[in-house]
């Protein structure tokens, strides 16, 4: 079953001439699928983010996500389905700097109305899983930005979100700490989660199973590597 | 479909941790309110205090005396007391003293060739005075006895100031109508008869022999039983005068203070206005700051909303925040209000009088002005563009 479905999907901005950011996009993300989404800055990769993660509305065009057509629903019922059903991890991390971490990542459930010893306990499972079990106490300011991004991303899925979208999550990470973020959300991902990474690092990109290339707001190619084709088909028969 | 809810609890904490991270601006921010809260605050302590004070005042110089004067004829000319009229009020069971006073017409000098006016009256008292009146002495003695007979005067305390006599002790002399009284008295001032501080008293065996005064009094004064004392003010111009009652006057002197505490109504409501004034500038403050913090927290609200935040949510959040904001200002301000007011009245040895109520409007007030001062950056906030929100800054 899909998660995300995108079909034609366009979003042009005003200016003169006109800016059109997605000139037709069409892209399927199945449920337990991990890619990445590359191109250069520019190229329309966060606006597709946005589309994708329902805070940005298509001008033309249909979104889908978790089975739900999105362009029919009013902005409370896309904040409810971005609360249960997505999570976000950005660039900058968006942390808290004066509340301890397992606070910010129970922000992540604080839109459903859960309570709050509720939201407390995910969230330090949550950070468990991400490998920041020994920092529950931490604020973000006494962590690096490795373990800050880490805190974010235990935020995107402490809701258990069917889709993780991720832009450029190691933007401001070094190569090494890059490398191990990368690992996380393949772990993740192996654990069962529906990841989407944006980035415009093609080395980063090779790694994941699928790489979508955007150009000039345009889909240019949609590479599946080999040995997951076989694993997906396999998987499959 | 799955619907974006805060629980109430959160929302209170969402509200406020905008607060909790930056408490250097949220005090300074929050003076503004307090500064207007406490004045307003402090206005209505130092005026009820000081009404307080004044009812105190009244209740301590007794309420039961009461005023008789024999007013104007239809004609115009004044028209005094009845010489019997003392003997008759004096039959009324309810009455329990009276005095009769004679105004004279003539002046009081220092000497006898002394002529600058000195706006002072020259009163012929009986007997009772001393006791209906409450007259204190501040040095010397009062007229009593024998001495009602003798060139002798009691001076009040405004007159003696207008005199410049200090004391009694050297055989002090004063002129009236060509003679010369000792002065043997000076009394202490009477809050419910200023008229009497502006006078000086003689004895009326000695007005009626020595200058010839006519014997209708001017004014009685008359002690009533407390319980009684609506009961008999009807009675007293009938009984007074009964040939000519619409020419007789009653009233009764507390009356005029409680008028007093009255009067500062109007300026309490001026400094009431200033301190409105004041917390308007406060909540101008407020909203001041809440756009600036909207701009700031750009980043925050996109990461709201990408977490499912409604727009309501981010609208209640910051709309929360300002009250909050203004609450603490008013709290403040009331309890800055309430120690000025302790101090003010203290120092000018009143009854300490803290208006609860008033507290209760201004902390009220303060969270009503906050709300009302955060709508306009709380609908910004909801109305910003989450996918602009999130993006990094520039």
């Amino acid at each position: 079953m899909s998660v995300l479905r995108l079909e034609q999907v366009c979003r042009s901005y005003e200016a003169n001439p006109p800016v059109k950011a997605l000139d037709g996009i069409d892209l399927e993300v199945e449920a337990g699928e991990m890619l990445a989404i590359v191109g250069p800055s520019g190229s329309g990769k966060s606006t597709l983010l946005n589309v994708m993660g329902t805070l940005d509305r298509p001008t033309s065009g249909r979104v889908w996500v978790d089975g739900a057509e999105t362009s029919g629903l009013s902005d409370a019922a896309l904040s409810g389905l971005r609360a249960a059903r997505l999570g976000f991890v950005f660039q900058g991390f968006h942390l808290m700097e004066t509340v301890g971490v397992v606070d910010n990542v129970a922000t992540g459930l604080l839109y459903q109305a859960i309570p709050k010893r509720q939201r407390r306990r995910r969230a330090c499972e949550a950070l468990t899983k991400v490998g920041l079990g020994d920092r529950l106490d931490a604020k973000p300011t006494q962590l690096s930005g490795g373990q800050r991004q880490r805190v974010a991303i235990a935020r995107a899925i402490v809701a258990d979100p069917a889709l993780v979208l991720a832009d450029e999550p190691t933007g401001n990470l070094d190569s090494a700490t890059s490398g191990d973020i990368m690992k996380l959300f393949a772990d993740l991902n192996q654990a069962g989660a529906t990841i989407v990474v944006i980035t415009h690092d093609n080395e980063l990109a090779d790694q994941l199973p699928r790489t979508v290339v955007m150009r000039d707001g345009q889909v240019v190619a949609d590479r599946v590597k080999a040995s997951d084709m076989v694993k997906v088909a396999g998987g499959e028969s | 479909m799955i619907r974006s809810r805060v629980r109430p609890g959160d929302l209170i904490g969402i509200g406020t941790i905008g607060l909790r991270s930056r408490p250097g601006r949220t005090a300074l921010t929050a003076i503004g309110i307090a500064i207007g809260i406490a004045s307003m605050v402090a206005v209505l302590g130092i005026s009820s205090s000081s009404k307080a004070n004044l009812i105190a005042e009244i209740d301590s110089l007794g309420t039961n005396l009461l005023q008789v004067q024999g007013g104007q004829s239809i004609l115009g000319d004044s028209s005094p007391l009845p010489v019997s009229s003392q003997t008759m009020i004096d039959r009324i069971p309810t009455v329990t003293s009276s005095a009769s006073v004679i105004q004279l017409d003539t002046k009081v000098q220092r000497n006898r060739f002394e002529d600058e006016p000195n706006g002072l009256s020259v009163l012929a008292v009986g007997a009772g005075a001393r006791e209906t009146l409450e007259l204190k002495i501040a040095s010397g003695m009062l007229i009593e006895g024998k001495a009602s007979s003798l060139p002798v005067v009691v001076l009040g305390s405004v007159a003696a100031e207008r005199l410049g006599i200090g004391n009694v002790a050297n055989g002090v002399t004063v002129s009236i109508a060509g003679h010369d009284f000792a002065v043997i008295g000076i009394l202490n001032a009477l809050p419910l008869n200023p008229d009497l501080d502006r006078s000086v008293l003689i004895g009326d065996q000695a007005a009626f022999e020595l200058l010839g005064v006519d014997p209708n009094p001017t004014t009685i004064y008359l002690r009533v039983r407390p319980e009684k004392i609506e009961a008999t003010r009807p009675l007293l111009a009938r009984t007074a005068s009964p040939m000519a009652p619409n020419e007789v006057q009653v009233s009764r002197p507390s009356d005029a203070l409680e008028a007093r505490a009255k009067v500062d109504e109007g300026l309490q409501k001026l400094l009431l206005g200033l301190g409105g004034v004041a917390l308007v500038v406060g909540g101008v403050g407020v909203a001041n700051v809440m756009v600036i913090s909207v701009l700031e927290r750009r980043g925050e609200i996109g990461l709201r909303r990408a977490l499912g935040a409604k727009r309501g949510h981010i609208r209640s959040q910051f709309v929360i925040e300002a009250a909050t904001l203004a609450g603490i200002g008013g709290l403040l301000g009331a309890g800055l209000g309430s120690v000025v007011t302790w101090g003010y009245a203290t120092r000018q040895g009143w009854l300490v009088d803290i208006p609860v109520t008033g507290l209760a409007y201004g902390v009220g007030g303060a969270l009503l002005i906050g709300a009302v001062a955060g709508l306009y950056p709380a609908s910004k906030a909801a109305r910003l563009d989450p996918a602009e929100a999130v993006r990094p800054h520039a």
